[in-house]
């Protein structure tokens, strides 16, 4: 079984300077959706990733702000433009203090 | 010389007539297969303490239990119901109560293979006739009824369910739809778009790239099953002491040859099925069909071979004798539905066309080579078998246990489709 | 945070929470205390109509059409409403910066799916994601401007119902 945080991230192997590129990024994560009984939502502490935060050497670049309408197992593309060598990092945090973290090297020539 | 001859001859006939007998059995255990999978997934039926007959099934599924129904099981020697007939009810039908019921989904419903006219008619199909403007027909009354209490009278092999004579519908509730039916006449309205109609429906986009692991999940759990080849199981051994080299190599090519018949449990067999046996026997570790850890090892196995053709062994006798009892089952009427495979899944039937909102898969496409496969709709990795046992909610149809050899040799039968085609699992689909 | 530490914040705070977002109309029953926690009801905030959610975020600012920067790709129907892939690309006019990108399902009971905020900096307004939808709806994508200028580009996406035969 694939573990809750099980981060996968995906770059292109090399790019020039100035480039914009193009990053995929999934997480293993139930993405708990609200349960109704008669009707009426069940009162609980969903199990959700609420917020991913994106860094480039080092620097917050983005922030998404997610809810349980984001599917199991989140994926995400997101671009930026490489200046420069360095690590590309995504955190992922969840409802339940959960905190998730997937990185790759961005190779700039 | 004359008593050597008529021995040598008794002793030929003998052995032609236990060959003759063998033919249609070989390849067949030589005694009922014990099932090694998951509770699900047994195709158990339970009697409750009120007498009633409840189905044991995966989470979700109904539990009715279809006993009165044909099913693949090679002993179920019943006959499909032969097509009956039943008098007209005196009381006109009500129309409005029949569009109700031709769209309820707890029935048909009648839309999965009808179009009918209305916006709110979402998602038709169309294996069966639109029958939007089948009123200008003016066919009598009489005569639709039949059609649909049982169509096989005027079409013997009809893909359309003999809904009365199994009792799917009442005589009452039919009366209804026939009057329904009887006001659906032309001019029809313009589309407001291409896709209500299935005739102009665009085709479904699938999932992307299915080896892409930021796509597709099922891929890191067949990656994590890496650990689980190296894990010691309770007799102290692991898949890697016998298998060397990791998974990806030294399982390098053996999806492509499977299923096949087995000589130590003188049976058909899917790396499924075999690893039901063969994990437990070998190492301790005990993979049950259609559970997770089976799925993820299987998978893990079949990704060793992406990319290669399909080589199935159809020449062998065991093989030969298992196609043909394959292929008899694809063709079999089974269930409440009265369908076999061939109704939805070849083309000038139910093929390539669409069953409600589902495009149906066309068999010669090929379609195990991806299996086991991430399902999104259920957020979940389902294998073939669990994929053969879902075709019985809708067919109304008790299903056999996962491991069962009658889903085995269908299997065997549905891969020949495949055959020189490449191995990409997992797959990712609805 | 460890398990034991969770355990006794949630104990502590029980008595103070129980006097928080009591309905009405519950009667004489007892009522149980409000769940804790990011992923409660109370943080979820309401279900809500999606002219509600669209005043709730932007006040009562215009929605311009941003049909012509707004490159927005959905299935026109989907196979199911767990997963709905998206991809938003914006191009914004010379000069102007995007802020941020909202996703949103109309019909969803909180229609808002997510919020990608772009720092000033490297990030492009480009982002996919997969979407869960309820029932078929229009799915609207809004652009903010670092001027605060809203864009808007929608799409009706139908969702195929489940099982064989729908």
């Amino acid at each position: 079984m694939a573990d809750i945080g099980n981060v996968r991230i995906r770059v292109p192997g090399s790019v020039k300077a100035g480039d914009v590129v193009r990053a995929r990024v999934l997480v293993i994560h139930p993405m708990e959706i609200v349960e109704r009984r008669g009707g009426r939502p069940v009162d609980k502490n969903y199990h959700f990733i609420n917020r991913v935060v994106v860094t480039y050497l080092g620097r917050e670049i983005a922030q998404f702000e997610t809810t349980q309408s984001i599917s199991e197992n989140p994926f995400f593309a997101f671009a930026f433009k490489a200046t420069e060598p360095g690590q590309l990092k995504v955190t992922f945090l969840d409802t339940h203090g959960g905190k998730f973290e997937g990185s790759a090297d961005i190779k700039v020539t | 010389m004359a008593a050597r001859q008529a021995r040598a001859l008794a002793v030929a006939v003998l052995i032609a007539g236990c060959a003759a007998s063998d033919g249609a059995r070989a390849g067949l255990p030589p005694t009922p297969w014990a099932t090694r999978a998951i509770p699900e997934a047994r195709g158990e039926v339970r009697v409750l303490p009120d007498g009633k007959r409840e189905a044991v099934r995966y989470r979700g599924w109904t539990t009715e239990d279809f006993g009165a129904y044909r099913t693949y099981a090679y002993d179920d020697a019943r006959p499909a119901p032969p097509p009956a007939r039943a008098l007209t009810p005196a009381e006109p039908g009500n129309a409005a109560e029949g569009r109700r019921l031709f769209l309820s989904r707890s029935l048909g419903p009648c839309t999965g293979c009808h179009l009918v006219q209305g916006e709110d008619v979402w998602p038709a199909g169309n294996v069966g006739p639109d029958l939007s403007t089948y009123g200008d027909r003016n066919l009598p009354d009489p005569y639709v009824f039949g059609m649909i209490y049982d169509a096989r009278h005027v079409f013997p092999f009809s893909v359309m369910p003999p809904w009365g004579t199994m009792g799917a519908l009442s005589p009452a509730q039919i009366t209804h739809l026939v009057a329904f039916l009887q006001t659906q006449k032309g001019p029809l309205p313009p589309e407001t778009g291409p896709e209500r109609n299935p005739a102009t429906r665009p085709r479904p986009v699938g999932f992307g790239d299915n080896l892409d692991p930021t796509n597709n999940p099922a891929v890191l759990r067949a990656e994590d099953a890496e650990a689980a080849w190296a894990r010691r199981g309770p007799a102290g051994k692991a898949c890697a002491d016998c298998h060397a080299g990791g998974a990806g190599q030294a399982m390098r090519g053996v999806a492509t040859r499977y299923p096949r018949y087995v000589r130590e449990y003188r049976r058909v067999m899917s790396l499924e099925d075999l690893l039901t046996v063969h994990a437990v026997e070998r190492t301790g570790t005990a993979l049950p069909a259609e559970s997770a850890a089976n799925l993820d090892m299987t998978m893990l196995i079949k990704m060793a071979s992406n990319g290669m053709p399909i080589q199935l062994d159809v020449v062998r006798p065991e093989h030969q004798a298992a196609l043909a009892r394959g292929k008899a089952s694809f063709e079999r009427r089974v269930g409440q539905r009265n369908h076999a495979c061939v109704d939805c899944h070849t083309v000038d039937r139910g093929g390539d066309k669409f069953l409600g909102g589902r495009l149906l898969a066309l068999v010669d496409a090929g379609l195990t080579r991806h299996f086991p496969t991430w399902r999104t709709s259920q957020a979940d990795v389902w294998g073939m078998r669990r994929r053969m046992q879902w075709c019985m909610t809708p067919l109304g149809m008790n299903m056999l246990p996962a491991d069962a050899v009658e889903y085995a040799e269908l299997e065997l039968y549905l891969t020949t489709f495949d055959q020189g085609k490449p191995v990409s699992v997992p797959g990712i689909r609805h | 945070m460890n398990r034991s530490t969770r355990k006794l914040s949630r104990r502590q705070l029980l008595g103070s929470m129980t006097a928080l977002g009591v309905a009405a109309g519950l009667g004489a029953r007892p009522r149980a205390a409000a769940a804790q926690g990011a992923g409660s009801l109370a943080s979820l905030g309401p279900e809500e109509a999606v002219d509600a959610t669209i005043r709730r975020l932007f006040g009562g600012r215009a929605l311009k059409d941003g049909a012509a920067q707004i490159k927005l790709d959905l299935p026109l129907i989907a196979e199911n409403g767990a997963v709905v892939p998206v991809t938003v690309e914006v191009t914004p006019p010379p000069a102007a910066q995007v802020k941020a990108i909202y996703v949103i399902s109309d019909k969803n009971r909180r229609p808002l799916n997510a919020k990608f905020v772009f720092n000033p900096g490297p990030a492009a307004p480009i982002i996919g994601t997969n979407l869960r939808l309820g029932e078929s709806t229009d799915v609207r994508v809004i652009a903010e401007l670092a001027d605060g200028t809203l864009l808007q580009a929608k799409r009706e996406v139908k969702v195929t119902v489940g099982g064989c035969g729908g």
